[in-house]
């Protein structure tokens, strides 16, 4: 029953968002063309590197071509839910509006993840996953069905990673009222995203793998569609699993901490 | 001209103030500077592992190292939002009271350049210290190369800020176009040689990347820091280049910014 | 029964001493010094089920406070609170759907969306059964006069539009209790008159109880036969509106510029002198002895200028209430 509204209210706040994009229609396509821009310059990057190299650290042209992919997947998806409803959290603890949300019968951190979506960001998620496949069938001239499936699950898994991630930084937000770019520790952090993190030594590897997981978010499911031995090991693919449920439970506990000292409870 | 010295020094005291009470924010913008160059080391160095040599156009992993941390100050040095800023500012009113004033907008935006500059530096100069420490640069350069290095460094700031600006002023024609400042990044990202040394860059891009400005704002002092450009003569050449180029842009900003002016006062002043 | 019950609720906040300058900002990053600020402080009432109550005090004087841990935003310090038998900081569901929260000057609608967009979410969040809500909203939107600017976008309404619309969502759910925090405030006059006939119609055709705050003794007097006076956190008074006005005797404040120094005249002798300056001189006289006073003036001395003003709440009720910031409650207060 409670699932069900859930669905509806996520429905309601699509359908409210689709509605309203003919006023803002210049700022979308801008963003696309920024999008396509941005996939430009990352193929171009690919093209360059590989003039110079066959390989790097086992990593081919191909298969860089995928990760290219699931960068520009992940980066356009976030925007679509996790980015702009953080981002309207972030004003609201500085503007006071918060308030309103408490006030309603609906679970709070439920609310403040859904209603705001940025539906023509998925034309980003669009462009990646088709690079993505495109590297694939490149490499082995078709995508199995196994592969595909393991493939969507990292990549969930991953989107739930960052989803735990900025409702961390988000609930920051309540001790660090003003520092509104805070959105900028994870852009500095993915920035290291955008190759295979096979590419840094041992020990900044093992920080992206275990203290900060973004090899779950980008190099894990773009291993998860590469086939042969440089595909992700079933065990990488369960830690990744383990690492998502473990993110969401942590930050919700944070952000419900969060909620009581924004009201005032003794902690 | 005194009207000048004496704005110019109030807006950097100004803007100096501005920084330190949003440090917070503003290390955090800081930290991609030091993030990028670092990334693309790492992965051009793994590059050139696959070669016999273990080098990569001319560059060994040491070498990529140095040209990287020189990327890394010089890209401190070279930092410039204004092509981002202008539309935001148009947007929101901000510019019509800066038009008001007796001293051209520019000078505000130059003294908030600087003083970020100056005030982060508290920050990434241990950063620089730490990366340095970590990938142990291979580092040639003679203390002529150096003092020449810096001198460039100087004329890069200048000339990307500058540069930078004139390309904003599209925004006077089309205040949403926040792509412009987008594209100017990537484009000097790449024919800059911050994303590559241009000695990687394939056929028609290193062709390119020759006659366009970005090279003489990063590549050119990097190389001359890191000692990769062995005879006076070819570091004083290029000095004069840069210098060229930031006389000509400057000349372009002179006509572009009266053309912008006469257009925002006849569409919204 | 009363529907509200309120026994000795306290807050305090401890808040972050922040001094200025870059010494204190680094010595700040060490050692943070705290400031102990007692918002509310015993505070104690009940309210009855379709009671319209006024919070009346200045700016900082804990009205909002007390609201905040009424709805359940704010955690008591110390003290009860129960509200139609819940404690509202468990922010039950319960609860929620039967309270509601309006604040003067902060919005809850979409500012990009139009103001049915907004209507829609809240009837899908309140989970409101289709006939109900259609019913409300209509009735609320007859009342309240907008119908034609449903499908506009927000942030292109006027602010009287905008605080309409936002009354409207306010009530589609039919809260048994409405919290109004400082509802006309920014607003102008006409429009606050209609705000307020609208709460009062609101209140008699549904019963709803209604707990509103404001600085402006026209919004309280106009809609509530009850007001709690509270002053730095404290209730100084509590009863009917009539014993109220008995207690505030209502002064003007005379402001007067002068042309020439005026050093031997006996201002004191006229009214209480609140400031002297050379030629500038505000004096605090009794409403009925304005006129007199003004005439005094305008014919004794060459005024240049002359305005005559409602002093500051502030004022009006430390005048009423003979109290200063850490006075001990006084052991009357009127019920």
């Amino acid at each position: 029953m409670r699932y069900m509204r859930a669905i509806r209210l996520i429905g309601l706040f699509t359908k409210v968002n689709i509605q309203n994009l003919a006023a803002y229609r210049f700022d979308m396509y801008m963003r696309i063309v920024v999008s396509i821009l941005h996939l430009i310059s990352e193929l171009i990057g690919v093209y360059i590197i590989f003039s110079n190299t066959q390989d790097v650290r086992g990593w081919k042209w191909q298969h860089m071509l995928v990760l290219v992919g699931v960068y520009r997947t992940v980066a356009g998806g976030i925007r679509i839910a996790i980015v702009p409803n953080m981002r309207k959290l972030l004003e609201d603890i500085r503007e006071g509006t918060l308030d309103f949300v408490l006030l309603k019968p609906v679970n709070a951190q439920f609310l403040v993840s859904i209603r705001e979506i940025v539906i023509y960001r998925a034309v980003d998620v669009m462009l990646g996953l088709s690079i993505a496949t495109y590297g694939c069938i490149k490499l082995t001239g078709q995508v199995p069905v196994a592969q595909a499936i393991v493939f969507t699950a990292t990549l969930a898994a991953g989107f739930m990673i960052v989803y735990g991630v900025w409702l961390m930084l988000g609930t920051l937000c309540f001790w660090f009222v003003r520092v509104q770019n805070i959105e900028m520790v994870f852009w500095n952090v993915f920035e290291a995203g955008r190759f295979p993190i096979d590419i840094y030594r041992e020990s900044v590897r093992w920080t992206l793998t275990y203290l900060i997981p973004l090899a779950f978010i980008t190099t894990v499911p773009a291993r998860a569609l590469i086939s042969g031995d440089m595909t992700a090991s079933p065990s990488t693919v369960a830690w990744g699993f383990g690492l998502a449920v473990v993110m969401l439970i942590v930050s919700n506990r944070f952000w419900r901490y969060g909620l009581r000292h924004y009201s005032g409870a003794s902690a | 001209m005194r009207v000048i010295v004496r704005s110019f020094a109030a807006f950097l005291r100004a803007a100096v103030g501005t920084m330190l009470q949003y440090r917070g924010e503003i290390i955090l913008w800081a930290i991609w500077g030091l993030i990028n160059p670092a990334v693309l080391y790492a992965i051009w160095s793994a590059a050139a592992e696959s070669n016999v040599d273990q080098t990569l156009a001319g560059f060994s992993r040491g070498q990529f190292a140095a040209y990287y941390f020189c990327i890394m100050i010089i890209g401190h040095f070279t930092t410039a939002w204004d092509a981002y800023e202008l539309g935001y500012l148009i947007r929101s009113g901000s510019l019509s009271s800066q038009l008001l004033r007796p001293i051209l907008p520019i000078w505000s935006a130059l003294a908030a350049n600087m003083a970020y500059k100056i005030t982060t530096l508290a920050f990434v100069g241990p950063m620089w210290a730490l990366f340095f420490w970590i990938v142990r640069p291979t580092f040639d350069a003679a203390p002529w190369q150096i003092v020449l290095g810096i001198v460039a460094t100087m004329l890069a700031g200048l000339l990307n800020f500058l540069l930078g600006y004139v390309v904003a002023l599209v925004s006077f024609w089309s205040p949403k176009l926040d792509a412009v400042g987008e594209a100017y990044f990537g484009i000097g990202m790449v024919f800059g040689g911050r994303f590559a040394p241009l000695a990687a860059l394939p056929g028609i891009l290193y062709q390119a990347a020759y006659i366009l400005p970005f090279r003489w704002m990063y590549a050119f002092p990097a190389e001359l820091m890191m000692g990769k450009i062995k005879t006076p003569a070819e570091a004083l050449s290029g000095l004069t280049i840069q210098l060229v180029w930031l006389l000509g842009i400057v000349f372009v900003f002179r006509f572009g910014w009266k053309a912008a002016v006469r257009h925002y006062s006849a569409v919204s002043g | 029964m009363p529907q509200i019950e309120v026994s000795a609720l306290t807050k305090t906040f401890r808040v972050p001493e922040r001094e200025g300058g870059l010494w204190a900002s680094v010595r700040s990053v060490v050692r943070r010094k705290y400031k102990e600020v007692r918002a509310v402080e015993q505070v104690s009432f009940t309210v009855e089920k379709g009671e319209i109550v006024g919070f009346l005090g200045p700016n900082g004087a804990g009205k909002t406070t007390t609201l905040k841990m009424m709805s359940g935003l704010l955690h008591p310090t110390s003290g009860a609170c129960s509200v139609m038998g819940h404690f509202p900081w468990r922010r039950e569901s319960t609860y929620l759907r039967r309270i509601s929260m309006l604040m003067g000057q902060r919005s809850q609608l979409s500012w990009d969306l139009p103001a049915m967009d907004s209507f829609l979410v809240h009837a899908a969040v309140y989970d409101l059964p289709k006939r109900a809500f259609q019913e409300t909203l209509d009735e609320l939107v007859t009342l309240l006069d907008i119908r034609d600017i449903l499908k506009k976008q927000v942030r292109t309404l006027s602010l009287g539009e905008r605080m309409k619309c936002e009354i409207c969502v306010s009530l589609l759910h039919r809260p048994d209790v409405l919290f109004l925090d400082e509802p006309t405030i920014g607003v102008d006059i006409t429009m606050q008159a209609r705000i307020r006939d609208f709460i009062a119609d609101y209140n008699r055709r549904y019963g709803a109880t209604l707990i509103l705050t404001s600085h402006y003794m026209a919004d309280v007097t106009a809609l509530c036969k009850r007001i709690i006076v509270i002053d730095h956190g404290r209730i100084l008074f509590d009863g009917l509106l009539g014993d109220l006005s008995a207690r505030l005797a209502p002064f003007k404040v005379i402001k007067i510029d002068l042309d020439h120094e005026a050093d031997g005249y006996d201002f004191a002798a006229l009214g209480d002198v609140l400031q002297r300056q050379e030629r500038k001189i505000m004096l605090r006289v009794p409403k009925k002895s304005a006129p007199a006073v003004t005439d005094r003036l305008l014919r004794d001395l060459s005024v240049l200028d002359l305005t005559i003003e409602d002093p500051p709440i502030e004022d009006v009720i430390s005048l009423a209430f003979g109290r200063k910031a850490d006075e001990p409650q006084p052991a009357g207060v009127s019920k």
